[in-house]
């Protein structure tokens, strides 16, 4: 049965390349994709996780990286209660961009939302970041920061675990933005996104 | 070894014979051509040198001539090929089979360069390329009055794929015949490239003709501006300018979309019938989205979706600014035109945004639109509410009176209360209206996309599904702002007026005799005057407000009425006669307040019931009727400790010596 107590979105955004999808599929299908192309507009993908006995489902939006899906990706900020922005270790301009990245993060999503910085692949032998230099930018601008490798499954499941946590923890204590708590409440009331009925019933 | 080399091209002997008979027979034929094409390459020759004078049509004679050419290296190609067979023909009738299978290998390598070749240029050779720069052209030239100027672009795409499409069609038999089913992918390889081409070219001058750069950075700059909220002196784009525009690139995205769908499902169509090894289909099945993805038309896809996006929000955001600020309510009607506008242009941009035929556009547009509703609509109602309701004069009579003497003097214009309190109580029924419109077009939305696209995978409608959740969050906030306004309309018309109503129950002494009640009877009783005045409190509203919106009135004017009665009932004392009054008092409020909305209000009126209950009892043994958990018992709203004291404000009771009974009985 897919009943769930909290319904969470989380937002993966970050250059292209930096191994976002990876991440998802490594999170949600427990596998390191070969070769699968660069992604187009939005992907979904759903995750049902227990945090301290509730069932908690993971609405994840891996996104394209590419300027020209920004208009796509940006629509989906607002509503996200976890944003994770992703840079590759082995690669500084993917770390460079971390501001124009932020930028974006503080014109589109809630204030509230929640933001965790990410360096991945840290499997290669070929590291350009040291790893305080991304923390102190992730203290620096208030993030979570964590270092994770898609391909050896290095810290992926404690960074959506992580995040299922703290947004339980805040929606108990109804920390929340007023949207997100009620699009919790909503959709924990009625069956489920993705089973054939329509949207009425999400209302 | 040769031997063997020898009986497999002997077993291939009946098929070659066959080849060569059939090319035999079109010997004569070609000649013919050959000859025909050697005099018409000498014609064209001398008229292309004479027709340089006359210049312009040259480039087209060029390509003519070209053609002509290339038609003769064909012709020759053939004859080749015949010679060949006419040489493997004489060397087994000469038994020299070494020189017949070196034969037989140029032959064959020769048919299959020209049947490569003819697979390979079979776009130039039906002028896709010639075809699809003339369509351009004519859409460059199309005057701007044209009836089809608006979608020229579109339409030019259309034409090359329908050329594109044609092509395929025609050939497709070729190829199979050729190379056997499940190539189709190896020519849509080629001719992908010469489309990619025209796409680009076709997608580039639309947005140089459109101005689309400029137009875009205007936009940008706009939201820029906006969003530091200097935005009112900046010139901006009218919104209605766009529409045409933003209509032509729907309909060049559909185009592209059909395009790659027609694509799609050619090549699987043959892969199917032509694979059968699941693992080798699969492979040409990611070729072939391999092959899609990395198509200039796909990127040319994304980038004009891009724009769609940006301009759609832009025009939505602008246009419901536009509607807020022309809003008017017309007399005798609940909302203003403001929210039927807002609505109408969000179904129209969602409209627009399924016609475009891309998921990740619509749930786009979605979010957007989500978010418009959400914070600037919601915040426009919220601040409209925040101004308040204006109580002014108290009394309805009063109010009656200047409103009489202001038709006497001819000066009906309303004053500033009235426009005040029209604002408050039209931004309240626009929320309460806007529900209904959201959960509608949540419905449509939904209908709309199946329509569209009926073969929506599993992931997709969750996508889309997810999107449309957001929705429900825009419900939520705008029963934020119904509740806000509610409060703001208790704090200002409510309390201040239904207080001292109530309190005035004060006034009459409830511990009459047999003759006072008989005389209060007789009067006006108190529950008389309340009703009396809560009907001109509520009769007003009735009319204004949607009946939703009055429900919910009624609702806060009962717990406004509820919780002070029960206040003034405990500073009340009662004899039974008294406790009787209430007790019917109670009631009849109850009934009056219930029938007054479409919901029960019952159980708000239990615990005044159950208090007036008791101060009605005839003996103090009576509460063990109620009390208790018998089949008679009450479901009591009140605590132990609240029943004693209502039991303590009956005076006999009080006195009465089973009063201890009682305590233990509670
Ligand atoms: N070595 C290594 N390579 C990775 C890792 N994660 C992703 N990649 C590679 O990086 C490339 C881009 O990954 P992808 O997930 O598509 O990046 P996205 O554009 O951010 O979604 C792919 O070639 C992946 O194989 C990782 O943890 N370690
Ligand atoms: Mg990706």
């Amino acid at each position: 049965m897919d009943d769930y107590k909290f319904l969470f979105k989380v937002v993966l955004v970050g250059n292209a390349g930096v191994g976002k999808t990876c991440l998802v599929r490594r999170f949600t299908q427990g596998l390191f994709p070969p070769g699968q192309g660069a992604t187009i507009g939005v992907d979904f993908m759903i995750k049902t996780v227990e945090v301290e006995g509730e069932k908690v489902k993971l609405q994840i939006w891996d996104t394209a990286g590419q300027e020209r899906f920004r208009s796509i990706t940006q629509s989906y900020y607002r509503s996200a209660h976890a944003l994770i922005l992703v840079y590759d270790i082995s690669c500084q301009p993917t770390f460079d961009c971390l501001p124009d990245w932020l930028r974006e993060i503080e014109e589109y999503a809630s204030s509230k939302v929640l933001r965790i910085l990410v360096g991945n692949k840290i499997d290669r032998d070929d590291r350009e970041i040291p790893t305080h230099v991304g923390e102190d930018f992730a203290a620096r601008h208030n993030m979570y920061f964590l270092e994770t490798s898609a391909k050896e499954a290095d810290n992926v499941e404690k960074l959506f675990m992580q995040i299922a946590e703290d947004l339980m923890e805040q929606a108990r204590s109804k920390d929340l933005p007023r949207y997100d708590t009620s699009t919790a409440n909503i959709d924990s009331r009625t069956s489920t996104i993705g089973d054939s009925s329509c949207c009425s019933k999400l209302i | 070894m040769e031997e063997q080399e020898m009986s497999k091209f002997v077993t291939q002997q009946a098929y070659i014979d066959g080849k060569i008979k059939a090319l035999s027979k079109m010997i004569p034929q070609l000649k013919i051509i050959h000859k025909d094409a050697e005099s018409l390459v000498t014609t064209i020759n001398h008229i292309s040198e004479s027709s340089e004078k006359i210049s312009g049509k040259i480039r087209e004679l060029d390509t003519a001539r070209e053609k002509v050419e290339e038609c003769q290296k064909r012709v020759s190609d053939l004859i080749d090929l015949e010679l060949c067979s006419q040489g493997v023909q004489k060397a087994i009738y000469d038994e020299d089979y070494e020189q017949g299978a070196a034969l037989v290998h140029r032959f064959l390598s020769i048919d299959q360069s020209v049947v490569k070749q003819t697979a390979s240029d079979f776009e130039k050779v039906a002028g896709l390329e010639d075809a699809a720069q003339k369509n351009l052209q004519t859409a460059l030239n199309t005057p701007a009055g044209d009836k089809r100027y608006p979608v020229i672009y579109a339409d030019t795409l259309t034409l090359l794929y329908e050329g594109v499409a044609r092509m395929v069609n025609v050939h497709q038999p070729l190829i199979e015949t050729y190379y056997g089913p499940g190539k189709l992918i190896a020519a849509m390889n080629i001719l992908q490239k010469e489309c990619d081409n025209q796409t680009r070219r076709i997608v580039s001058e639309f947005c140089k003709t459109r101005n689309m750069n400029k137009k875009m950075s205007q936009i940008n700059e706009i939201s820029r501006m906006s969003s530091s909220s200097s935005f009112s002196k900046l010139e901006k784009t009218d919104p209605k300018d766009l529409d045409v525009l933003i209509g032509e690139m729907t309909l060049m995205h559909s185009k592209i979309e059909l395009y790659i769908k027609f694509v799609r499902s050619k090549v699987m169509t043959d892969l199917d019938v032509g694979i059968s090894d699941l693992d080798e289909r699969s492979k040409n099945v990611d070729k072939l989205e391999q092959l899609i993805k990395n198509s200039q038309v796909s990127q040319s896809k994304h980038e004009l979706l891009g724009y769609y996006l940006r301009m759609e929000q832009y025009y939505m955001e602008e246009s419901i600014t536009k509607a807020v600020n022309l809003d008017t309510a017309e007399q005798g009607q609940h909302t203003s035109s403001m929210v039927d506008d807002t609505f109408f242009i969000i179904r129209k941009c969602i409209r627009r945004s399924i016609s475009s035929g891309s998921l990740d556009g619509i749930c786009a547009i979605i979010n957007n639109a989500c978010r418009v509703l959400e914070s600037d609509f919601c915040n426009i109602l919220r601040s409209k509410l925040k101004q308040g309701y204006p109580s002014g004069y108290l009394d309805l009579t009063q109010a009656y009176n200047v409103l009489q003497s202001s038709i006497q003097q001819g000066r009906l214009q309303p004053g500033d209360t009235e426009v005040a309190r029209t604002a408050f109580v039209v931004a309240l029924n626009n929320a309460d209206s806007c529900t209904y419109y959201v959960e509608a077009l949540c419905d449509r939305v939904m209908l709309e996309i199946e329509q569209a696209m009926p073969a929506m995978k599993e992931n997709d409608r969750g996508k889309l599904e997810s999107c449309l959740s957001g929705l429900s969050s825009v419900t939520a906030t705008l029963k934020d702002v119904i509740e806000y306004g509610l409060q703001q309309l208790r704090a200002s018309a409510i309390k201040p007026r239904v207080h001292p109503w109530i309190d005035s129950f004060m006034n009459i002494n409830h511990e009459m005799t047999e003759d006072e009640l008989s005389a209060y009877d007789a009067g006006e009783t108190f529950v008389q005057t309340l009703i009396m005045n809560l009907e001109s409190l509520l009769v007003p509203f009735k009319e204004v407000l949607t009946p939703s919106n009055y429900d919910s009135l009624v609702g806060v004017v009962t717990n406004e009425v509820i919780s002070r009665f029960e206040k003034i009932v405990f500073k009340t004392t009662f004899n039974r006669l008294g406790g009787l009054v209430l007790d019917k008092e109670v009631r009849s409020l109850a009934g009056y307040l219930t029938t007054s909305t479409s919901w029960s209000l019952r159980d708000k009126f239990a615990r005044l019931t159950q208090i007036a209950t008791v101060l009605n009892l005839e003996k103090v043994s009576e509460i063990s009727d109620y009390w208790g958990d018998h089949d008679g018992a009450l479901m009591w709203r009140l605590t132990p400790s609240e029943l004693r004291n209502v039991m303590a404000l009956r005076l006999v009771l009080e006195r009465a010596p089973n009063i201890k009974f009682i305590r233990v009985c509670i």
